[in-house]
């Protein structure tokens, strides 16, 4: 076995993993504040890169900028999206949720991954780097991008713990999520944050997008993939736990990166590396579906 | 006059069935598809519609069903009729090993996982390329040995109302109150004696099989096989056509495929504005008219020729005497 090589390889899967996890950390919060699985969280992250790269083509903005810019816009679009689509989750008439948050936020999904290629095309689309180069180790090669894109990843998610568990407003978010009637005793507004949970979910995802972007090219169908890997994470890391989805990010990137790796036929790898983590997936869903760090008044019923 | 509706259905169907040689081919080819797609949307609605159970690996069962067929066809060289019946078989028997291996779970985790189930099924048969001749498409046998679509077209027909009947029987029976229990409360249902766990078995098994039949006739039909038969679109299109129809009534969901697949030809000059089109309209429809937009035209015509003094409309699907145990 060459050293390097599976050096590289590690350091792939983290960056991968931290990639993940910063989809998975939406998916987590949309589903502990409104009881929903969103099955279009993948084209959010695709919606996040495109949006990046146009504002790095169009507006000429440095690569940084652009992923706050994408994030921001996506944040709009995602408390626009639930605004409009959404809102009958909150009302006691609509009978079966699971049911109406389920085939809206699939069908979403089959709209944007359809106007997507409508609106930029299906060829493949690669912005320019946030760092140009690449490091040497041994034989082997890592581009600055991806080290680029997994510390910045690691940067992002730090921001987000410590607005969850060291701002009044993260704290709100937890106490909707944990109780929305004994949150709503104390004078918080649950609708309100309803929309902030699924626009930061929708600003993480993007974040995710345009980090990703450099590395992997941009193409409409990019994040049905990484959606269901965000499910992996997710339910490897216990629904509603944020801690628990950037573990299970990371260790779900490596352990792909190391299955690649270690595929005994090449050319299939790549296919059935996908292929793994949805086998993981559904082995977890079978024998532990609370999760391995599950929170227990967040189990889906 | 009592069951007016019934007579005019069968007017309707027999008038279609003599007229449909007149069709010119590119229409009994929509035709045809419509019906494909109607085999897979009734027994959706069996599954997602009836029973609550939203499997969204209905599209793969139908492209496990196609291969499987037209595999073995190739391979063995059986004769068509029996290839599909395997396929069938081999859909009932993996449906109902989902079932099985789904049974604590509920609706999102059941979605997740089905999701992922299909996912697996396609990234398979398009990467085991050597067997399944990949995104290349494998060639399969035709059915009939003719130019005419004219015999397709009975075909589907047959296999169209041998399933709805099969359906139908299910839904009216005993069976469809406990479908319809099962969706509402499982817990309840459970304790007012449903045998819950082997109905969510039994019910993946059957739906799953109607999608293998209508994914070997697909198969046998079109000659050509692409792991896409399984793929996230296809299958969005089928939730489409389910809930713009009504996914709550067999005849709803097999009016919503009819619908959707003449919209799909007729916009055929949009071209790729179709998909998001019909994504914004089923996005629509279950934000502002959640039980489908044929359900209303449907109760409506059931309630044709009924005085007001006999019109239990409400009854009409669920069994009125403990006849049928």
């Amino acid at each position: 076995m060459n050293w390097d090589y599976l050096f590289v390889q590690v350091a792939n899967g983290a960056v991968i993993g931290v990639i993940y996890a910063l989809i998975a950390v939406g998916v987590t919060l949309i589903f502990s504040i409104l009881k929903i699985v969103n099955f279009a969280h993948g084209d959010l992250y695709m919606l996040g890169g495109y949006c990046g790269y146009y504002i790095i083509t169009l507006l000429a903005f440095p690569p940084l900028v652009a992923m706050f810019a994408s994030m921001a816009v996506l944040f709009a679009l995602g408390i626009l999206l639930e605004r409009s689509l959404l809102t009958p989750l909150y009302s006691d008439r609509t009978e079966r949720k699971d049911e109406y948050g389920l085939i809206v936020t699939f069908g979403l999904a089959f709209f944007l991954r359809n106007i997507a290629i409508i609106l930029f095309g299906p060829f493949p689309l690669k912005p320019p780097s946030f760092v140009p180069g690449v490091q040497h180790f041994g034989s082997f090669i890592v581009t600055n991008d991806r080290l680029f894109a997994g510390g910045f990843g690691i940067v992002i998610i730090l921001a987000l713990l410590y607005f969850m568990h060291r701002t009044i407003w993260g704290q709100a978010l937890d106490a909707v999520s944990q109780s929305r009637d004994s949150a709503a005793i104390i004078g918080i507004n649950a609708k309100r944050f309803n929309s902030l949970a699924f626009g930061i979910g929708a600003a993480l995802a993007a974040g995710a997008g345009a980090l990703i972007a450099p590395i992997f090219s941009l193409a409409p169908d990019m994040g049905v993939l990484p959606n269901i890997h965000a499910y992996v994470i997710v339910i490897l890391g216990g629904m509603g736990s944020v801690a628990g989805s950037i573990i299970a990010g990371i260790l779900l990137g490596e352990s792909e990166s190391l299955f690649t790796a270690f595929f005994p036929d090449p050319t299939r790898a790549f296919a059935y590396t996908n292929a793994f983590g949805v086998l993981v997936l559904m082995v977890v869903l079978i024998f532990r579906p609370q999760g391995l760090f599950g929170r227990r008044h967040l189990r889906m019923e | 006059m009592r069951g007016l509706h019934i007579y005019i259905q069968v007017g309707v169907t027999a008038l279609a069935l003599t007229y449909a040689p007149q069709l010119n081919s590119y229409w009994m080819h929509v035709a045809i598809i419509a019906m494909f797609y109607a085999i897979l949307s009734s027994s959706w609605s069996l599954l997602a519609g009836y029973a609550g159970l939203f499997s969204l690996g209905h599209m793969a069962f139908a492209s496990i069903g196609g291969y499987t067929s037209a595999l073995l066809v190739q391979w063995y060289g059986i004769p068509i009729p029996l290839g599909m019946a395997a396929g069938v078989v081999m859909c009932c028997v993996l449906g109902g090993l989902i079932g099985w291996v789904c049974l604590r779970m509920s609706g999102p985790y059941l979605a997740i996982f089905t999701l992922g189930f299909a996912e697996i099924v396609r990234i398979t048969f398009s990467t085991e390329d050597d067997i399944t001749a990949g995104m290349a498409g494998l060639h399969t046998e035709r059915l009939f040995n003719t130019s005419s679509r004219l015999p397709f077209f009975y075909t589907a027909f047959l296999l169209l109302a041998l399933s709805l009947l099969i359906m139908g029987l299910i839904v009216r029976s005993r069976w469809g109150l406990y479908l319809r229990a099962l969706r509402e409360d499982e817990q309840a249902a459970e304790a007012s004696g449903v045998p819950v766990a082997r109905f969510r078995i039994l019910i993946f098994a059957i739906a799953s099989g109607f999608a293998g039949l209508a994914g070997g006739f697909y198969a046998h039909y079109i000659g050509i096989l692409t792991p896409s038969l399984g793929g996230l679109d296809l299958m969005a299109i089928l939730v489409v056509m389910c809930v713009i129809g009504g996914m709550e009534r067999l005849p709803t969901a097999v009016g919503g495929a009819f619908v959707v697949e003449y919209l799909l030809e007729a916009l055929r000059a949009y071209e790729q504005w179709r998909f998001p089109i019909f994504g914004i309209l089923l996005l629509l429809t279950m934000r502002f008219a959640r039980n489908g937009l044929l359900t209303p035209l449907w109760l409506q015509f059931v309630r044709l020729g009924e005085t007001r003094a006999s019109a239990a409309i409400a009854a009409r699907d669920v069994p009125q005497k403990d006849s049928s145990a």
